[in-house]
């Protein structure tokens, strides 16, 4: 009995040493990250700060972080290094289908000022187990460097958002590490790490309103993300539109066995599964011969990933259970596209635009993708004045269709340098109105 | 003598040039005004409902204002009409002979009984038409509420502004009179017909709801506007001749918009006004008359669109146009497509099925009623109407089955237990088998709502 207790004791030393080296090598690899972003809103461009985590992964400097944090609309990234040195970084590229961003620091600066940091190393996260010690590490509300403590509360958590990343889509291709672990504002971006300090996952996000719930990127999905996006930039995906949605106890109305095969909830209308004749109600069975199972809600981000993963402009064999027959059918996928758009400016009008998207476009039944949506008016200018408003989609201008961003910069280039009146026309809700812009 | 006889004179001459004095003139007028009560019937409830009409013929015709019923509502869910003269505890029977596109009425007919007591208001018509004049003093009758017996009072006030929006609508200073009933000047001559659609509200002083903002109160029993008399009696004849208010006229052209002063000057359409047709719809007389989406009328007849204020009444105009004429008939539109303007001749249509006019079943184990599928259902859902096929919840019976299955109202449904509904019948029959079966213990249903679809499963037991 006594022996017992020493070797128990002797274990929790041990798991203490491997923690302290380990874990002070990852702590020294936590960066706080100060980022200033535009946005172009109220029709007007408009800067804002805020504060996130991150962590350092290799020698180089790239740092993994929230694509909440530091997306493309950053105009300066500025790192806190665990030593306090400050050092500027640049977006490698980010995804926020998983809520990821590469950063990489300025290195000539850290040359030059001759700055050390350490790196930190990734765990294997399938391999947590639900009560497992976890600690969460960042700069929550701007307290630099704050580790707490928690378990793996759930190690596939499935939740999809379709504005989650600031306004953009997430959740639909992983499942996510939710834990106890305290999670505040500023956490975002930084490292859910073992007691031996090896990044098991990127803290996220959590419940507002609630206690220890914690949401974070799992290392899987991770180490996926990174590798692409230092290598390509950005994320491609394949889309072929159609929802899937959990059998759930649906298995007996279909006729089909437990664990088997995948409900196509809806089908996006012109997309490619649209356009082969795939309707919702279908039961998807397998995919290029691969059975899929899609019995639960947290199955479906894996069969997801899955079509997601095949090339842009592949075939993929789907097997089809419509009624009592099953039979193929092969989609050409399509890139996927986010439902938001690029956004601009235009300062003389007061007129904060987006570009529609393919995916937009069919969320809202357009005909197609032409036009920008109206995404902020600034009160007294003359988008204002002539009465767009936020939710127009201009579809032309002068008579010509608005058919990319560049296009209606062009004619706000004409009108800075010679003010005369612009025709908008523009749709709300399918009522199409015409519009005056004056100097 | 020769002063009496003077003074005698006077006195006659005043008499000649003044009206009866008020409480005779209110007491003749008192003859053309009723309230009307009926029940609306929908699947679980059955609510009354209260309306002020006014008389407009010998054979006991009486009109109300288009708000008496609630539009969702078919004429056969409106049961046990009755007419209750003013003061009076006792209602008498009448029918409901339907609406009118043009003037929006409702039409009632009341039973025999009563009709000698009763007065058209066509007898207090001014003998010319003259549009009230601004300060001018009106009035007009007021009835409380049922437990009061209807009892009449009176309201009155002064012309504040007269205004086409786009019938003639005098606005006063305050009430003149029961939204539906007449309004009458000094002399008793009937000038208009109260608008319902001019309530006023008052913020209730120093009394907050929980969220802390202001209570307003909005009087509904009373009205501020009316519609001036040559906006009434020239359309009082307008009795439909089936409770659907057919035949309705229909153009096609569909989420028409109006372009602002600033946009028509850009256009060159000075002192006019113009619309924008977002969509035409789908075999129309417009379409076959080959008009387009975007084109901008500019004239009905060769006689340009007036410019009304604000820019949002033409709209209401050009729906008026097409409203007041019958199916068949041609419409000449002048249009801008791009720079080019073109005349197009519409043969006006016949009003594809109306809502109002589906078929429709209530399944009360289900807790649904399923609706056909109608033209209108194909324009809202932005789908193609011929080929068209599925129900409509037209009614979902809270926290019943298929609520509970998460099926909502107005949800399009496609498939009834994994078998597509091609028409109202074959749905109606498969949830009428569903429902007969009490061994049944589940079905599913496909729906679609805003484009998307998803698998409900609808449990039974």
């Amino acid at each position: 009995m006594l022996k017992f207790a020493v070797l128990g004791l002797a274990f929790a030393v041990s798991a203490q040493a491997a923690m302290t080296k380990g874990f002070n090598q990852l702590f020294d690899a936590v960066v706080r990250i100060d980022v200033r972003e535009v946005a172009f809103e109220d029709g007007a461009k408009r800067f804002s700060a805020s504060i996130g985590s991150g962590v350092i992964l290799s020698a180089d400097g790239l740092i993994l972080t929230n694509a909440h944090v530091a997306s493309p609309r950053a105009v300066e990234l500025s790192v806190t290094l665990a030593s306090l040195e400050r050092v500027s970084a640049k977006l490698v590229g980010w995804d926020h289908w998983t809520d990821l961003a590469v950063l990489q620091l300025d290195q000539a600066e850290i040359k030059r000022r001759g700055l050390k940091f350490t790196h930190a190393e990734f765990g294997d996260s399938n391999r947590l187990f639900v009560g497992q010690t976890v600690y969460a590490v960042g700069t929550p509300f701007g307290l630099t460097r704050t580790a707490t403590r928690g378990i793996i509360s759930n190690n596939n958590r499935y939740f999809e958002d379709s504005n989650g990343v600031n306004g953009y889509e997430t959740g639909a291709f992983n499942t996510w590490l939710q834990t106890d672990a305290a999670i505040n504002p500023g956490n975002s971006g930084g490292p859910l790490v073992t007691e031996d300090g090896k990044v098991i996952g990127i803290s996220s996000r959590g419940y507002l309103g609630a206690n220890n719930l914690g949401f974070a990127i799992p290392a899987s999905t991770a180490m996926r993300v990174v590798q692409a996006l230092v290598h390509d930039g950005v994320i491609t995906r394949s889309y072929i539109g159609i929802v899937p949605s959990a059998l759930q106890d649906l298995e007996s109305f279909y006729a089909l066995a437990l664990n088997t095969g995948v409900l196509v909830g809806s089908v996006d209308p012109g997309s490619p599964a649209a356009r082969v004749g795939l309707r919702a109600g279908d039961i998807l069975l397998a995919i290029n011969g691969a059975k899929v199972d899609g019995r639960f809600p947290e199955q479906l981000p894996p069969i997801q990933n899955l079509i997601a993963s095949a090339p842009i402009g592949s075939p993929i064999t789907l097997t089809i259970k419509r009624g009592p027959q099953t039979s193929d059918y092969t989609v050409v996928t399509e890139k996927l596209e986010s439902r938001v758009g690029e956004e601009w400016v235009l300062e003389k009008w007061g007129l904060s635009v987006r570009k529609v998207s393919r995916t937009f476009a069919r969320v809202n039944q357009l005909d197609d993708s032409t036009g920008v949506l109206v995404i902020g008016v600034q009160p007294g200018f003359p988008a204002d004045v002539a009465g767009l408003s936020r939710g127009d989609i201009i579809t032309k201008i002068n008579q010509q269709p608005v058919a990319s961003l560049e296009m209606i910069k062009g004619i706000h280039a004409t009108y800075v340098a010679k003010p005369e009146p612009v025709l908008v026309e523009a749709q709300r809700n399918h009522q199409v109105s015409l519009y005056v812009l004056k100097p | 003598m020769n002063y009496r006889r003077l003074f005698l004179l006077f006195i006659l001459t005043c008499a000649a040039g003044r009206a009866a004095d008020l409480p005779t003139l209110w007491a003749e007028r008192l003859k053309s005004v009723v309230a009307v009560e009926f029940y609306t019937e929908t699947e679980t409830e059955r609510r009354p409902t209260v309306s002020y009409g006014t008389v407009i013929d010998r054979n006991g015709t009486i009109i109300l204002p288009s708000i008496a019923v609630n539009p969702r509502m078919t004429p056969d869910q409106l049961k046990e009409f009755r007419v209750y003269r003013p003061g009076s505890s006792t209602g008498v029977p009448a029918v409901y002979l339907g609406q009118d596109a043009l003037t929006g009425w409702h039409f009632v007919r009341v039973a025999e009984s009563i009709r000698s007591e009763l007065t058209p208001i066509t007898v207090f018509a001014a003998k010319q038409d003259v549009e009230p004049a601004m300060a001018e003093e009106v009035w007009g009758i007021g009835l409380r509420n049922k437990d009061e017996d209807f009892t009449p009072y009176l309201l009155g006030s002064r012309i504040a502004l007269v205004q086409s929006l786009p019938q003639r609508t005098a606005i006063a200073l305050q009430e003149v009179a029961g939204p539906g009933l007449p309004v009458f000047n000094r002399a008793g001559e009937f000038i208009g017909l109260a608008s319902s659609s001019f309530g006023q509200s008052f913020v209730q002083f120093s009394r907050m709801d929980r969220s802390g903002t202001p209570v307003i109160l909005v009087n509904v029993e009373e009205s501020s506007a009316f519609q001036v008399a040559t906006e009434v009696l020239p359309y009082l004849g307008r009795v439909p001749t089936n409770v659907f208010g057919r035949p309705l006229a229909w153009l096609g052209a569909d989420g028409l918009q109006p372009v602002d002063p600033e946009v028509a000057k850009f256009l060159h359409l000075e002192s006019q006004s113009a619309v924008v047709v977002s969509d035409v719809l789908e075999d129309s007389p417009a379409e076959k008359a080959g008009m387009k989406a975007r084109d901008i009328i500019l004239a009905i007849d060769g006689k340009p669109l007036p410019r009304l204020k604000p820019d949002r009444v033409v709209v209401g105009y050009l729906d008026r146009e097409v409203e007041r004429r019958a199916p068949g008939s041609p419409m000449t539109l002048t249009v801008l497509r791009g720079e080019q303007k073109q005349e197009l001749t519409v043969m006006l249509g016949d009003e594809p099925r109306l809502m109002s006019e589906a078929a429709r079943k209530y399944f009360d184990r289900i807790g649904l009623t399923a609706r056909e599928f109608v033209y209108g259902d194909a324009v809202g859902l932005r789908v193609k109407a011929k080929g068209a096929t599925g129900v409509i919840a037209h009614f979902v019976k809270p926290n019943g089955p298929a609520s509970v299955a998460g099926l909502r109202t107005d949800d399009w449904i496609k498939e009834i237990d994994g078998v597509e509904v091609t028409t109202f019948a074959a749905a109606a029959q498969k949830l009428g088998e569903i429902e007969a079966d009490l061994q049944r213990a589940e079905f599913v249903m496909l729906v679609s709502r805003g484009g998307e679809t998803a698998v409900l499963r609808v449990k039974l037991k």
